[in-house]
């Protein structure tokens, strides 16, 4: 946690955000931390760069199945139309 | 959209799916099976050892899939449903092979700076614990999409180098969007825990796109 | 409860983006937002609260239904904007800004010893405007007699505030 009450650092900042982004900081921490973005525009950016972080993440579609397991898969779910 | 409106089309659409996976539609099934393929071995290797026996469950888990299509009800979403099969097969193998690898031995070791600390001043500069430097606006940039492909695929490669337990995590938070009380049970593990292995993989994602975009 | 809130130049929320009705001649359409803690409702501010949040724009606003008085904020579940303060324009920020800038150079030079690092940095952040100025001073007078005077600095910063915008006080 912060060293002072009433600030964070940027480098507590940067430590934090997880936290912040997951509502897990409680009510004055969470004000301490908007109040620093507040006044610095590195970490406003920086915070920013991990919105941008997560929704890219959350594009990731394609996932590499091994083609004879893929193969395995549909046949069984073909066999299961005929029981 | 309104909040509302986004759950109903979201509800539609599983609903939608779940009708065509029924009728044996090979091309829906397909696309399930890719979607969460990597996430469900992922989850896996957390309780059994070895790749090989953790396709294997994923393998069964997929069967099980299959077999229970018909008798699933709905009441939870497809992957909730898909997960819950997975973890019960995993701790079964994972307990008969007694190779279970403990949660504990996952959990965060030392600690990882989010950010190497040389970017920050010093004690002795005045203002310490602040940018030297600030980093880059994204949005100020118009190449900086999230659905450009390229950096998807710094994005993807990130995500492959993670330790094992990180990658689990943002996997199944950020690719799959369990939520945090799905994953703290899946995996077994705190919701302090769950937060810390996310925030140190979300960390070196970020520095991996900020390397590929700033240089 | 009649509060205060800073809105970017085009009349949106800071962090949330939120587009809120401005008001002309008569108050904005009110806004509603259930109160759930650090999750959602309307933010505001007390004239004690304002160093703390300063924005490009500043308005008075209305606050009503519920109403959670936090340490640095005012959360309400309806609100609606009164009249634009524009008294609060550039020249007035760059004036405040100017002022918390040589208050952070007498809190440095007058430290016993004389605080060199901090000095060197305050002319470095006024390009980043009040809010950032104001958080230096503060933090020098922190650095130099502790919390209490972090606090009285913040206090001194409320009051410049306060006369010059011509706001009615409150606690």
């Amino acid at each position: 946690m912060a060293e002072s009450a009433e600030h964070v650092t940027c480098q507590e900042v940067v430590e934090l955000v997880t936290d912040y982004l997951e509502q897990a900081l409680p009510a004055d921490e969470a004000a301490v931390f908007e109040q620093h973005l507040n006044f610095c525009d590195g970490c406003d950016w920086y915070v920013d760069q991990m919105r941008t972080t997560i929704a890219t993440v959350g594009r990731i579609e394609e996932e590499n199945v091994p083609p004879a397991i893929r193969e395995k898969l549909l046949a069984a779910f073909r066999d299961r139309r005929r029981s | 959209m309104t909040q509302a409106e986004v759950q109903t089309s979201k509800a539609s659409a599983a609903e939608a799916e779940l009708a065509r996976l029924r009728a044996g539609d090979e091309r829906a099934f397909e696309a399930l099976v890719t979607r969460h393929y990597g996430t469900m071995l992922a989850v896996a290797q957390t309780y059994v050892k070895g790749r090989s026996v953790a396709e294997e469950v994923v393998q069964e888990t997929w069967l099980g899939v299959i077999q229970g299509l018909d008798r699933f009800e709905g009441r939870s979403s497809l992957k909730t449903w898909i997960l819950s099969i997975l973890v019960h097969k995993a701790k079964t193998r994972g307990v008969r092979e007694a190779r279970t690898v403990p949660f504990a031995s996952l959990g965060p070791d030392d600690a990882e700076a989010a950010v190497a600390p040389e970017r920050f001043r010093g004690a002795g500069d005045g203002f310490a614990g602040h940018w030297r430097a600030y980093p880059g606006n994204w949005h100020a940039s118009a190449e900086v999409t999230a659905q450009d492909r390229e950096t998807l695929r710094v994005a993807m490669r990130a995500i492959a180098e993670l330790p094992s337990a990180q990658s689990t995590v943002i996997r199944m938070r950020d690719v799959e969007g369990y939520s945090s009380e799905e994953v703290c049970a899946a995996l077994d593990v705190s919701e302090g825990n769950q937060r810390v292995l996310l925030h140190r993989a979300r960390s070196r994602v970020r520095s991996a796109l900020e390397r590929h975009l700033d240089g | 409860m009649i509060a205060y809130k800073f809105l970017r130049p085009d009349g949106r929320s800071v962090f949330t983006g939120f587009e809120w009705p401005l008001p002309d001649d008569t108050p904005g359409a009110w806004v509603e937002a259930p109160v759930v803690p650090c999750r959602s409702g309307i933010h505001a501010c007390r004239t004690a609260d304002l160093p703390l949040w300063l924005g490009r724009s500043l308005y008075e606003v209305e606050l009503a239904g519920d109403i959670v008085e936090e340490r640095t904020k005012v959360v309400a579940s309806r609100a609606r904007l009164l009249r634009r303060i524009d008294a609060w324009n550039d020249d007035l920020r760059d004036s405040y800004t100017r002022d918390c800038a040589d208050r952070a150079h007498v809190l440095a030079r007058s430290a016993s010893p004389p605080m060199d690092d901090w000095d060197a940095v305050v002319e470095l952040g006024i390009p980043e405007g009040p809010a950032l100025l104001g958080f230096v001073a503060a933090r020098i007078a922190e650095e130099r007699d502790g919390l209490d005077a972090y606090h009285a600095e913040r206090d001194r910063q409320r009051s410049w505030l306060v006369e010059r915008l011509a706001l009615a006080d409150s606690v």
